[in-house]
Formats: C-alpha cells, structure tokens, sequence
C-alpha cells in the first residue's frame, strides 16, 4: 500500500519499525508459499516483495500476514487498502519505486536510500535469494538509470527548494554568502532554515518587535538586528529575505541602487514573500540585483513540475525496458528447469514401468530384447518430449505464452511437488 | 600531410562541437565527458599537424591568413582545454569547439599551397610576436564566450525562467570570476604581443610606431581592455556591463583580424617592401 492506496492511519497501523523487520521477516519465512521476501516500510508506503512459485496463495499469505500486523494493533481488515502485483507488474512496480515515480513527490531522493535499508535488513535475516538478491540490484541499477539520464531528480519544486535552487545560479557558493530576514513570519523562516541546509552560515533577522528578531535569530542562529537599522546592513546581505506583513514597501530601487554602489555592484538576490509587497517591483530593473516575489517561485516551481512530468515519460520508457529484460531473464530461469524437470519425470516413470514389465510378464526376454525395449521406450519418450519441447523454444518471443506453458506444463505433470 | 592532418583535425572538432550540443540540450551525462576527449584528440592532431607543418618549413604556420586561422584556433582550443581542467566549463565548449571547426574549415578555403615565406618575415621576431598577440586574441574569445553564457544566464533569471539548458550553465557569480581571469590574463598577453610587434617594427623599419591601421585597431582594442581592467579592480565593474564590454572589445580585435588587411591594406597583410 502506499500514499495513494491508503490513507496515514491505515499505513501506520501496518508500518514496520526497522528494529521490527528481522522478526516480522521471520514470520513471513514460515508461509509455505513464500521462498524470498524483503519488507519496505516508510512513511508512505509498506510493501512485501515476494519470490514464490505459486503468486496467487502468496499474495494471499502476505494479504494474512498483513493482517496479522495489524492484528496486532487491533485493526479490521484492509484488503480495500492493499495492491497486489504479480510478474513483471510486480517488477515494474519496485522500479517505479526506486527511480522515485511512485513516490509524493516524484523524483525525491530519499526511497532509493530507504529500499537500501530494507533490502540489507532482509539479507541479515536471511529471506533474500536469488531472484530477489538479481531484482533488488537491478531496482538500483535503474534508479540510477532514470537519475543520471532524465533532469527528473533535478527539478525543485517546492518554494524554498526554488529560492535555493535560483541562488546557486546566482552565486558560485553559498557559503561566504548572508543572508538577512527581514519579518519573523513562518515562510521567511522555512527559508532561512532551507539556505541554511545549502550551505549559507551567516544569518541576520530583523523585525518590527524586537523581542521576535531575538527570538527567532535564537532557534536559527542567526543575529538579531533592531529594525531601524536594517537598511545600513543591507550593504552586507547577498540575499535578502522579505517576509513582513507590512502594508507599504520597505526597500524602494533607490535604497538598493545606492546598496549595490557601496559593494560595488556584488549581486544581491531579493525574495519577497510578505503578504503585501515588500520590496519595490522596479527593484528587479537595476543590473546585478535580481528580484522575486511569491508568484515568480510559484511560477518557477509550476514550470519544473511540468518538466518533470516530460521527464517522467522517459523514465517510464527505462523502468519498461529494464522490467522487459528482468523478466527474461526470469523466464530462462524458469523455462530451464521446467525441462529438465519434464524430462527427469518421464524418464522417472520410463524407468520404473520398464523395471516392473521385466521383472514380471517380459522375465524371459533375452539380453538383445531386452536392449531394444530399453531404445524402443527411450524413442516413444524423446517422441512424446519433442512437440512440447518445440513449442516452449518456439514461444520464446511471446512473453505471455511462454508464461502460460511453463504454467501448464508445471501444472500438467505435476512438476512442483 | 599536414593538410592531411588538418583536415582529421577539422572532423574531428566538427564530431566535438556536435557531441557538445548535444550533452546542452539531452541531459546524457557520458557525454559530457566524452566531448572534451573528442576536442582533445582533434587538438592532438592539430598539434601534429602544426609540428610537422614547422618542421617542413622551418617557420611556424603564421604567414598566411589561412595559417594565422589555424594557428589561432589551436590556441582557442588549448586555452579551453585549459579552463574545462580547472573549471568543467563543457557549455563553453559548445561555443568554442564550433569556432575551432569553422576556423579550421575557413583556412581550407583560403587554398592549401605552401607559400614561400617573404624575406621580411624570416626573423624570430615573427613567432615571438605573432605567438604573444594571438595567445591574447585567443584568451579574449574565450571570454568573449564567458561573458555570452554571462548574458545568457543573467537574461533567464531576469526574466524568470528556468530551463534544462541553463543547468548547465555555471552560476553568474563564477561565470564573472571567470571573465575577469581570462581579462587579467588577456590583457598583459596583448600588450606584449603590442610591444613586441612595435619593437620588430623599429629595427626593421626604422620606427616603432606608423600609425598603420593594424597598429591602430591594436591601440584602441588595448585602451578598451585597459579601461575594462581598470573598472573592474578600482569602480566594481562587474556583471552584465563587464560582460557586455569584454564582448565589444572582442568584436574590435576579431573584426579587425578577419577584415581589416582587406580594407586598409598593410604590411600586416604580407605586403612587404
């Protein structure tokens, strides 16, 4: 389930804490359907990913063992919450999820770090094989993929994340750059706190009560500056951050042009995201000072999520293209097997018919009749082998097909006993 | 075989500027590092090409117009080389690699025989100074490249847009750091490229200084880079005038370069009695 499918109590009443996860794997271990599993749980999602031969009682055991979870904290069902995928829906979906084109925010960095996690708790507990260990690798290798070939991790899209984003292209570095904030409102501080994580050391907050610049310059670590003063720092501050509620404006283009002489034109870069206009619109006129307001971010934003989604569309055309190549893979894996399985079943009762015959009624046969009954049964085998045989080679390019006969053949002859 | 060479050369620099654009407008990142390679090996052959031209004719390829062209692309393309080792510029060299290519394809059309070299020219001072004046000339088109990607960046977020494109293009901030390290360069590479050519000027002719047309474009794209220089460490000349400046100065020196011995005809243009 994830952020779509069901909402946060619901998640949370199924979540696994990681300290958790090496005994709820455990359990899973004990389904009988179940051969590899690897539990993701993060705050939007709780996934079981799960090898087993037969997907149908599988999904059904881990539908159970969900349950079970919730069980634990007294839950009802949620078989309304809950997607199953099977096959290569099932493979498509983990890459989805690694590249970040399931997640809220698409692109985000955060799940490939996450599934790491999950994926390594899963291995210490020892539930991951094979096929799991070659799907887990390639999620990776494609998240890396869609990473370095499509801008979609690139792309900010949240109004801080744009101001950040739009300073790096004005300064080389952030971190010799000051920042002043002028009003205590909660944007404004979101912001600061968001340049901070970018690099930017030197903070300076002022507002029209004193008391609030101190207060809020303390939980920032900024300082604080009364708010007469602040157009003689302005000097200072390569970004400025308007955020007061005051109704008329606080910096006009001539204060800035005279600012912009004193540093001898070193660039500044004006936020404004007050309730009114707090910096003068002519501002952005004057060369080297660059000026955006709440709209222009949004504006910004808007555009980066519409490249996002074109990027999008390339993503899904590598997460199709590796899903084609993991499953088959996972086909030979299984065509192989299921033949030589076929063959040694044959052989099996061929072996066991030909025992008891000339061991009863054909006794008397002599050593030269009995060499051709042997190749006489041997032939009618490799006979009855040869058309079924043909037909899962000749299938090879048709994916679905090959899929059904392997089935039917399993199926057929008993081969998952 | 230098032609030879020269003509790899000019593939090769036509490959690079074609990888480059592509990395600008398809974010594929292997290519990125694959374009400066394909411009290496184009400048590896140039050199050759250069080498052998020298080691044939006792004289490097500066005399004619179609050698200074080659030559002078050679320059550009080292110098880029230089900065993409310091800097990862790969956007200036979607600017570069082009020019190198049309530069390299110009010389062709200027004819391939070798001429014989006038006798007025056969001294060292012809490479001495013909070195120093292009090293200069090719440092300030790679500013004058600098300060478009300036122009470029500066006119998005003015005018509040974001594109793919402009990831790729460095902040302003180190895009301005850059210009004025290639000014500061530049600068003291055309005045010795000056000095020298008024000094072989003295002792062959007699005086220093003829007021010849060259001479004079020369001084006046001098005094332009002067002033710029000069702005910029005392009056906080920066940004989009300095961009916009170190671009009009360019445009003197190359215009001058590509037109001027046909429209003042000098002595500059081999016409030595």
């Amino acid at each position: 389930m994830n952020h779509r499918s069901a909402p946060i109590e619901v998640r949370e009443s199924v979540a696994f804490d990681t300290a958790y996860v090496h005994e709820a794997l455990g359990r899973l271990r004990t389904y009988p359907s179940i051969q590899e599993s690897v539990i993701l749980s993060t705050c939007n999602r709780v996934e079981v990913v799960a090898a087993a031969l037969n997907g149908v009682s599988a999904s059904e055991e881990i539908k159970a063992f969900l349950a079970e979870q919730r069980a634990r904290k007294n839950r009802p069902s949620l078989d309304d919450h809950v997607y199953i995928h099977h096959g290569p829906e099932a493979v498509r979906h983990l890459f989805r999820v690694a590249a970040s084109l399931d997640s809220m925010v698409v692109g985000e960095p955060q799940i490939l770090g996450q599934l790491k996690e999950y994926y390594n708790a899963a291995q210490a507990a020892g539930t991951v094989g094979t096929i799991l260990h070659r799907l887990f690798h390639r999620s990776f290798s494609v998240a890396k993929r869609v990473r370095n070939e499509t801008a979609i991790a690139s792309r900010a899209v949240s109004v801080s994340s744009v101001a950040v984003e739009l300073a790096k292209r004005i300064f080389d570095r952030l971190e010799d750059k000051t920042v002043m904030l002028i009003g205590a409102g909660k944007m404004g501080d979101l912001m600061a706190r968001h340049l901070q994580r970018s690099g930017v050391h030197s903070l300076m907050v002022t507002n029209r009560t004193f008391e609030r610049a101190v207060e809020l310059a303390g939980r920032i670590h900024g300082s604080p500056i009364l708010f007469e003063d602040f157009p003689r720092y302005l000097t200072l501050a390569d970004l400025v951050i308007g955020c007061t509620g005051s109704p008329e404006i606080l910096v006009d283009a001539a204060t800035v042009d005279k600012v912009l002489r004193e540093r001898k034109q070193k660039a500044m870069f004006l936020i404004d995201i007050g309730d009114r206009r707090n910096f003068d619109p002519a501002i952005n006129e004057i060369d080297n000072v660059y000026l955006y307001n709440i709209d222009d971010l949004k504006g910004v934003a808007e555009e980066n999520l519409q490249e996002r989604s074109n990027e999008a569309e390339k993503a899904e055309g590598i997460v199709q293209e590796e899903v084609h190549n993991f499953t088959r893979w996972i086909d030979s894996l299984e065509q192989v097997p299921t033949i030589t399985a076929l063959r040694q079943r044959l052989e099996e009762i061929r072996q066991r018919e030909l025992e008891r015959s000339l061991g009863g009624s054909l006794r008397d046969l002599s050593e030269k009749q009995r060499a051709a009954l042997e190749d006489m049964t041997t032939a009618m085998m490799n006979k009855i082998l040869h058309a079924p045989m043909s037909h899962l080679k000749l299938s090879s390019n048709d994916e679905d097909e090959k899929t059904l006969y392997i089935a039917a053949l399993k199926k057929l002859f008993d081969l998952e006993r | 075989m230098d032609v030879t060479l020269l003509k790899v050369t000019a593939v090769l620099y036509l490959l690079a500027s074609a990888s480059f654009i592509v990395y600008i407008f398809l974010v594929r990142d292997f290519v990125s590092s694959l374009s400066p390679i394909i411009l290496f090996t184009g400048f590896a052959v140039h050199t050759a090409a250069l080498g052998i031209h020298f080691l044939q004719t006792g004289y490097p390829g500066v005399a004619q117009f179609r050698e200074a062209l080659s030559f002078y692309a050679w320059l550009l393309v080292a110098g880029y080389l230089l900065i993409q080792l310091k800097y990862r510029l790969a956007i200036l060299g979607a600017i570069i690699a082009p020019l190198a290519f049309l530069m390299t394809l110009a010389a062709f059309a200027f004819g391939t025989g070798g001429g014989e070299l006038p006798p007025g020219l056969k001294t060292y001072w012809l490479p001495v100074h013909v070195t120093l004046a292009f090293l200069g000339n090719a440092v300030f088109a790679l500013a004058f490249g600098v300060s478009l990607m300036y122009l470029l960046q500066e006119n998005y977020l003015k005018r509040k847009k974001m594109t793919s494109v402009m990831k790729r293009f460095p902040s302003l901030e180190a895009l301005d750091k850059l210009n004025y390290v290639l000014l500061v360069w530049g600068f003291p590479l055309m005045t010795l490229g000056i000095l020298t050519g008024s000094m072989w000027a003295g002792i062959h002719w007699g005086n220093y200084w003829s007021w010849e047309p060259r001479q004079i474009s020369s001084g006046i794209a001098w005094l332009f880079y002067g002033v710029i220089l000069h702005g910029r460490i005392t009056a906080g000349l920066r940004g989009k005038k300095a961009a916009l400046l170190t671009m009009v100065g360019f445009a003197v020196v190359i215009g001058y370069f590509l037109l001027g011995d046909s429209i003042f005809p000098s002595r500059h243009g081999g016409r030595f009695e």
